[in-house]
């Protein structure tokens, strides 16, 4: 919480400087939030060029509106709300001309990571995660299974367990009531599950 | 489990530490006896294991770059639209301007002109009385004339009647004989033109106004009859249409010129609207009584034998009469 308020107050000053021309603010800026923000796009819309340009796009926009940025809510929760959106319209445009490739494939590599995959899901005892991690083939099944659900489910999920923000944030950012975030959440960990099960089949 | 719609939710609550201490430990409570409610804890636990233990990706090493770019080009481009649209701005603005000058420059010529034809003054020149004639063009005001045989000299009252009839020589017959009458054949200076009757007369109103009474009997054989009359302006003449001899009889009768040409002019105007009248009954529908127009004496007759009148003396000329007959046939 001492760190939520410190990283606050420098974000307030950070804005302030930024207002007034000060490019080193807002380089300071970008620096701050630039990986934060863009592995939030990257796991949403998972292509990386298309996620460093959104990226590049997000912190522009910031840059361009930060005059008209109120301060009624953190300027955190504002810059994700942009980043957000901006990657929710580009999901939107690529999935109406059909861009996606969501098929995993089931060579012998994706196999074994099948294989893995399940025995994580059904050990009684709390597996250690790191081995996601250290598994490239299995951080593709986990990318691809959640690139199935709608945008709105993974987005939440990204947003709580990728970038760790609480159910209040999640809220402030896509402008939802907290029960639906609560809700939202619930369904899309629920779905994932399923579909994980259907994909490990 | 069962019971509970919205265990899912506050499983996922407790794996997030979104719960209240109450939901806690009502949490806690099942997990401590419902096999189900565990499993499902661990399947959610999973789930939110697996998606947090994606690797975390960092940004392009170019961003910084390439942001800073980005916002320059568009900078440079904001400025130039900006540029653009105030130049656009000033254009439309001054094509405003100048619409509504000239619209402003319009709309009071216009006013001017409305104003202009309600207040100015009413020219000098008094015009005579204009009858609308739909069948004949203007025989009605005063007009320019080829000058008549019969000019005579001005500043006395000079006329001529021209009477169309389809018996001229009865006609001729008859107004010859009036005009011995009356004592005036010593006063014709024309008489008998070769082809159609022509009498100059030079005399006092007194007489022309006797020989017109005289005339009034061979009337019914004229099919129409003009008077035209010098006014004092050289080459202009009243022309009075279908004028009966009580009409020039008064016109003559009058002791003025000026006023003997406005009496004319009043004929002219009466017998031009008797055209449009039903009936031709213009004096009734202007005064109810047609005789009041005209007071002229008349003849009588006292034994068999006519009274030759006695002329008035050469030196009391004061009119010029010019009959003229013409055969319509």
């Amino acid at each position: 919480m001492i760190e939520t308020a410190n990283i606050n107050i420098d974000d307030a000053m950070l804005v302030e400087r930024c207002r007034r021309g000060d490019s080193a603010a807002m380089e300071q800026l970008i620096v701050k939030y630039q990986n934060r923000i863009y592995n939030v796009i990257l796991k949403i819309c998972a292509n990386a060029d298309d996620a460093a340009e959104l990226t590049q796009e997000t912190f522009v926009k910031i840059l361009e509106n930060i005059g008209n940025f109120q301060g009624r809510s953190a300027f955190y929760t504002w810059a994700f709300r942009i980043a957000v959106n901006l990657t929710l319209n580009y999901c939107k445009r690529s999935a109406k001309l059909g861009f996606r490739s969501l098929d995993i494939a089931d060579d012998g590599e994706i196999g074994q990571a099948k294989q893995r995959l399940k025995e994580f899901l059904r050990a009684e005892n709390s597996p250690d995660p790191a081995m996601v991690a250290q598994n490239k083939e299995l951080c593709e099944i986990v990318v691809k299974t959640l690139m199935k659900l709608d945008d709105a489910q993974r987005v939440v999920i990204i947003l709580r367990d990728i970038e760790g923000m609480d159910y209040a944030q999640i809220a402030e950012v896509l402008e939802l009531e907290l029960g639906t975030v609560k809700s939202r959440l619930s369904r899309a960990r629920s779905n994932l599950r399923e579909i994980l099960e259907m994909v490990l089949k | 489990m069962k019971d509970n719609p919205n265990i899912d939710e506050l499983l996922n609550g407790f794996i997030d530490g979104e719960l209240s201490a109450r939901q806690v430990t009502e949490i806690q409570r099942l997990l401590s006896h419902d096999m189900e409610v565990i499993e499902r804890l661990r399947e959610l636990q999973k789930c939110k294991m697996l998606v947090s233990s994606l690797p975390s990706a960092e940004a392009p090493s170019g961003l910084l770059d390439q942001v800073g770019i980005s916002l320059e080009r568009r900078t440079l481009l904001g400025h130039e639209q900006e540029y653009f649209e105030s130049q656009q701005g000033a254009k439309h603005l001054l094509f405003r301007r100048v619409v509504s000058a000239a619209a402003m420059i319009a709309l009071v010529a216009v006013l001017g002109i409305v104003i202009y034809s309600i207040l100015a003054p009413e020219p000098f020149t008094e015009k005579p009385i204009a009858v609308e004639d739909l069948t004949q063009p203007a025989v009605v005001e005063v007009q320019q004339q080829t000058p008549a045989p019969a000019i005579i000299t001005a500043g006395l009252f000079n006329g001529r009647l021209e009477l169309k009839t389809t018996d001229p020589v009865a006609v001729d017959a008859f107004i010859n004989r009036v005009i011995r009458d009356n004592g005036l054949s010593g006063r014709i200076a024309v008489i008998n033109h070769a082809e159609k009757g022509s009498y100059d007369l030079r005399c006092s109103r007194q007489d022309i106004s006797s020989l017109l009474a005289d005339l009034k009997s061979v009337w019914p054989k004229i099919e129409s009859a003009t008077l035209f009359i010098e006014t004092e302006q050289p080459d202009t003449l009243v022309v009075v249409n279908r004028v009966d001899t009580e009409q020039i009889a008064q016109i003559f009768g009058q002791d003025s010129l000026e006023k003997s040409i406005e009496v004319a002019k009043d004929f002219a105007v009466l017998n031009n609207m008797t055209d449009f009248v039903p009936g031709k009954e213009v004096y009734a529908a202007i005064d109810g009584n047609k005789t009041d127009l005209i007071t002229i004496p008349k003849p009588v007759l006292t034994s068999g034998e006519k009274e030759t009148k006695k002329p008035s003396a050469p030196d009391e000329e004061k009119a010029s009469l010019t009959i003229v007959i013409v055969d319509s046939e």
